[in-house]
């Protein structure tokens, strides 16, 4: 039992981190990405990479992984965020079919759909982290420095300008602000900080393959931060818990056949989200959304 | 600046399908003073607006800022030259403070830090605090756009501009709606900055108010202008009169 919550507390720990990440350009600059798997897939295939092939340990690894993650997030945003939004959601949706594509046949790199096995634990100056204790210690100080470093971000100038480009694109640039670049940093930084995620998943489960990085994770996680609320930091995490516990949850109940389980979780994610659209827009831990004609 | 002209608009032209928004209409912008744009409901006001801050770009013609063309150039770059207008839907930050509103279009740089270091930071709080008392908003700071008065969006869309250290004010309707007191409040508030060196270019409907704040008035009709002069010869040409009323002949 003990050993099943901290694994359960690890995988909420790395999908918390995705969330919090995705609700950075989400939640606060209005940008619909679809292809944040993308990047916590770019995130796990760096890191096991560098790992396996030059012994990287975790914190070069990682680096590398957001290094990456954040140049293929680039080639995105450029071309795509230079125009309104439902053209970004098209766009992420191409790159993250795409991706899924490169994940698959570049077997020499990815492993093909057999994915890479043995991925060696990750290493910290010299000290190999092993059990899972400690790796959930590491996951959590991760989500810990990932969130700190949104809130800073939200917190400053560039926050208020993702904001402002949130509300009102039109104003924002008639003020002098450059939308393109603003959002072109905002979604890079949302990226690399996605491929901490993917370093942590690689390191801990020491396999990873392309079926943990398709569109089904991108919607998991955008799920995650509008259940849980968006434009807020706790929000996101809320929504990794709920939703990473509800299957565990569902498999107590004891009426309910275990292989019917994973039907009933899609109904119960449908039911939550049109629940919350209807009674509370802005998501459990979020704003509420301003009463229909009072808007400016 | 020739002939204290801050903003020069030529032959300008644009087209929406087959209808003329905008045609062949020379304007100029004079340093200082505050004209109006009249006219009936689909004369071309904020058309015109839009082809001077970059929201469109013309069919034909010409815009010069100090002399120099700003044609071709993306909204956020007219700005950046001094440029501030507001809309008629005010297109507010809805869900920032009264506080961030304003101190989000003081803080111009796109990337992670603002320059001018803790100096600079010093002197756009004193801008954000400066428009605050200005627009009498400092005791609203705290609340959110959408959660203000009509009249206190009004005065917060005045307090964007007046924050981002315009030097032309392109303001689309911004007295429309507004309370006697909020009206007065919003007259001295244009004249103190006229006064202090800001040039303001209004669209108006109201004719008590463009009578009230007009140092001159330019009047169009169906894309197209009309005539232009200070307030009490337009105002009392009884054939522009009969256009704006609608009493046009067929």
């Amino acid at each position: 039992m003990w050993a099943y919550a901290v694994n359960l507390a690890v995988l909420i720990s790395i999908n918390a981190i995705l969330a919090v990440t995705l609700n950075f350009i989400l939640g606060y600059a209005g940008i619909f990405s679809l292809a944040h798997a993308l990047f916590f897939g770019v995130g796990a295939y760096a890191a096991t990479f560098v790992a396996m092939k030059f012994g990287a340990g975790f914190i070069s690894a990682t680096g590398a992984g957001m290094a990456l993650s954040a140049l293929i997030s680039l080639a995105l945003a450029l071309p795509a965020l230079r125009v309104r939004g439902e053209y970004f959601v098209a766009a992420s949706l191409g790159l993250q079919m795409l991706a899924i594509t490169v994940f698959t046949e570049w077997k020499s790199v990815t492993g093909g759909i057999g994915g890479l096995t043995n991925i060696p634990p990750a290493r910290i100056a010299g000290f190999e982290i092993v059990r899972p204790e400690y790796f959930l210690l590491l996951a959590l100080i991760s989500l810990v420095l990932v969130t700190l470093i949104v809130r800073a971000l939200v917190r400053s100038s560039f926050g208020r300008s993702l904001k402002a480009i949130r509300d009102d694109e039109t104003a924002a640039s008639t003020f002098g602000k450059n939308v393109a670049v603003i959002k072109t940093v905002a979604v890079v930084l949302s990226s690399a900080l996605a491929a901490v995620a993917g370093s942590l998943y690689a390191f801990y489960l020491s396999f990873i393959n392309v079926e943990s990085f398709g569109l089904e994770t991108s919607i998991q996680v955008m799920a995650m931060v509008i259940i849980g609320g968006t434009a807020t930091l706790i929000g996101p995490v809320i929504g990794s818990i709920l939703i990473l516990l509800l299957p565990a949850a569902l498999s107590y109940l004891p009426y309910l056949p275990t292989t019917e389980i994973g039907s009933i979780q899609q109904i119960a994610y449908g039911l939550a989200m049109v629940l919350l659209m209807i009674y509370r827009p802005g998501g459990l831990w979020g704003f509420q959304e301003v009463p229909k004609g009072s808007q400016t | 600046m020739k002939d204290g002209i801050l903003l020069q608009a030529t032959s300008l032209c644009k087209t929406f399908g087959g209808l003329k928004a905008v045609d062949d209409v020379s304007l100029s912008l004079r340093s200082g003073i505050i004209t109006t744009l009249v006219g009936p409901n689909g004369a071309g006001k904020t058309t015109l607006f839009n082809l001077m801050t970059g929201h469109l770009a013309p069919d034909g013609g010409e815009v010069t800022w100090l002399g120099k063309s700003i044609l071709g150039l993306t909204d956020w770059k007219i700005a950046r030259l001094g440029i501030g207008r507001s809309f008629q839907d005010l297109k507010l930050f809805a869900h920032m403070t009264v506080e961030e509103n304003i101190e989000t279009v003081t803080e111009r740089s796109s990337w992670l830090w603002q320059p001018g270091g803790a100096t600079g930071k010093r002197s756009r709080k004193a801008t954000v605090e400066a428009a605050l008392v200005a627009t009498d908003l400092a005791g609203k700071r705290h609340v959110r756009a959408v959660d203000l008065a009509y009249a206190e969006r009004k005065f917060l869309s005045l307090a964007r501009i007046l924050a981002s250290g315009a030097r032309l004010w392109l303001l689309d309707e911004p007295a429309s709606g507004l309370d006697p007191g909020s009206y007065e409040r919003f007259l001295s508030l244009l004249r103190r900055q006229v006064h202090e060196g800001v040039t303001i270019c209004i669209i108006e409907h109201n004719l008590d108010i463009v009578q009230g704040v007009s140092d001159r008035i330019v009047f169009l009709d169906r894309g197209r202008l009309l005539a232009e002069g200070d307030p009490k010869t337009i105002l009392s040409d009884p054939a522009l009169a009969a256009i704006y009323f609608g009493e046009r002949a067929a």
